[in-house]
């Protein structure tokens, strides 16, 4: 199996003694790769150093086997994100804001923007400016935003922030319908755990920034009733859990 | 290079669509009219002459040089930086497969742009303005000097819009340094009058360099000092900046 994300001893370290030590991953072509952990457990700091954001106190990213450290454009060349809240310009429209990351990809022209606008279901606000928008507005245009120039890999951090039901249900849609259709593969953080169940075909849980285990979704639900039953052993199994939620 | 272009156009697009790059604009242009109704009034109410078709222009660069450009220099700098900084969004360009050294030259380019577009657009108001109420004939050495100095004031600008792209990176908040920035600017016009001898280092003193250019004798030593100055501490300014925004964690 091609290997699209590799993850080699990943370690950062903040002052207040969260981050993340010595994370080993290997994403590979095909997967719905769902990273559950709760919050502050270290999620956001990995996904922040795989694109670029901030910087790793040591270890390295690699994707399509390009350094985010040292090839940070040809490693983000095939790559869509969505990092914790989708960010937009709030003086321009949808489309003008669209328009913007389109310019960085030569293959993305206005029917483009149009179409990923229609898929999740922003066509009709395309006009209107972010400012006047909800949070599940601004959460479905920054989906636009990632998945707007067809990248191979989309990496998304709590992409269901904010969605109503049905939102939810039209994204997790989308996910598998790009999964399917366009072999798209996913690394998807999240903390709601019936979510993940649902979306991903293979599951990492981190806790206090270190990588417990990682599992197709298909065993665990073959070994455990639940995905929680699954993230609730795991954690016990490494003394983790505090003896309150116990 | 398509990808710096890129990062350039939608540089320049967020400019042109902010509402404060037309406000700018608007309040120059104003300062040219009230400078003008102003010339109009002293030579109808006290008979002195004020300034003639050509010398109108070099009025409005000697005041807005000092005052309105700088002003607006750092406003739309700090909205570039810090402005991005605190509303998030530069993570919409920085999760894009462009180098950050592509970002930040993009930004500063765009700021340059905006100032040489000022530059100009002062440039030709003053002077149909200058043309219009004031009589006296013009010579071509005349006018070429006067574009001269407009185009040669864009260099001290560019490193001053460089030093407040270092304070942008080096502070969080936007309103710090901002007033940071005209702090260290009346500071500077201060030490400038102070230690006269050594007033060529000081930033400020260069925002009227153009002088030097409407010198009969054209001192070109001097030019070519005030030149390397400016030219070193535009490099520094710009490498100590990048270091900064290429370390800074979003």
């Amino acid at each position: 199996m091609e290997k699209i994300i590799e993850i080699e001893n990943l370690t950062k370290s903040y002052g207040n003694g969260r981050g993340i030590q010595d994370i080993n991953l290997d994403i590979v072509r095909g997967d719905i790769f769902g990273f559950l952990g709760p919050n502050g457990a270290g999620k956001t700091t990995a996904m922040k150093i795989m694109t670029g954001l901030i910087r790793p106190d040591r270890g390295d990213v690699k994707i399509f086997g390009h350094s985010v450290t040292e090839e940070y454009e040809l490693a983000m060349e095939k790559v869509g994100c969505l990092i914790e809240i989708a960010e937009s310009y709030a003086y321009l429209s949808a489309f003008d804001n669209l328009k913007q990351l389109a310019r960085y990809y030569p293959e993305v022209d206005h029917q483009r923007i149009e179409e990923v606008l229609e898929l999740t279901g922003m066509s009709k606000y395309k006009h209107e400016k972010p400012k006047k928008f909800s949070l599940g507005m601004k959460q479905r245009l920054g989906l636009s935003a990632a998945i707007l120039s067809r990248p191979q890999v989309v990496i998304l951090d709590e992409p269901l922030n904010g969605l109503d039901v049905e939102g939810m249900i039209d994204i997790r849609r989308m996910i598998h319908h790009l999964a399917e259709q366009e072999q798209t593969t996913f690394f998807i953080s999240s903390h709601l755990i019936h979510d993940v169940e649902l979306t991903c075909n293979r599951i990492g849980v981190i806790y206090n920034g270190k990588m417990l285990n990682v599992e197709s979704t298909q065993t665990i639900l073959n070994n455990y009733a639940t995905l929680e039953n699954y993230f609730v052993s795991e954690v016990e199994r490494n003394g983790r859990v505090s003896s309150c939620a116990r | 290079m398509a990808v710096f272009q890129a990062a350039l156009v939608n540089e320049i697009e967020k400019l042109y669509k902010k509402k404060k790059a037309l406000v700018a604009v608007l309040l120059s242009l104003a300062v040219i009219v009230i400078g003008q109704l102003a010339i109009v009034g002293v030579r109808s109410g006290f008979g002195l002459r004020g300034a003639g078709s050509v010398e109108f222009p070099m009025l409005v660069l000697s005041v807005v040089v000092n005052t309105v450009l700088p002003l607006f220099t750092a406003l739309v700098t700090i909205d570039s930086f810090s402005g991005e900084y605190s509303q998030n969004s530069m993570r919409i360009t920085l999760t894009r497969p462009v180098s950050r050294f592509k970002i930040f030259t993009a930004k500063i380019t765009a700021i340059v742009l905006f100032i040489l577009a000022m530059l100009l657009l002062l440039l030709i108001f003053s002077m149909v303005v200058g043309f219009m109420f004031n009589t006296n004939s013009a010579t071509w050495d005349s006018l070429g000097r006067t574009v001269f100095s407009y185009l040669v004031s864009l260099l001290p600008m560019a490193v001053l819009a460089l030093g407040i792209v270092l304070l942008a990176n080096l502070f969080k908040s936007g309103i710090s340094v901002f007033f940071i920035s005209i702090l260290a600017f009346i500071v500077f016009k201060v030490l400038g009058v102070l230690f006269s001898q050594y007033s060529s280092l000081f930033m400020t003193t260069q925002l009227d360099w153009y002088n030097l250019f409407l010198v009969n004798s054209f001192p070109l030593g001097k030019i070519m000092r005030q030149f390397m100055i400016m030219l070193g501490s535009g490099i520094m300014l710009f490498t100590a900046g990048f270091y900064l925004f290429d370390k800074k964690e979003f």
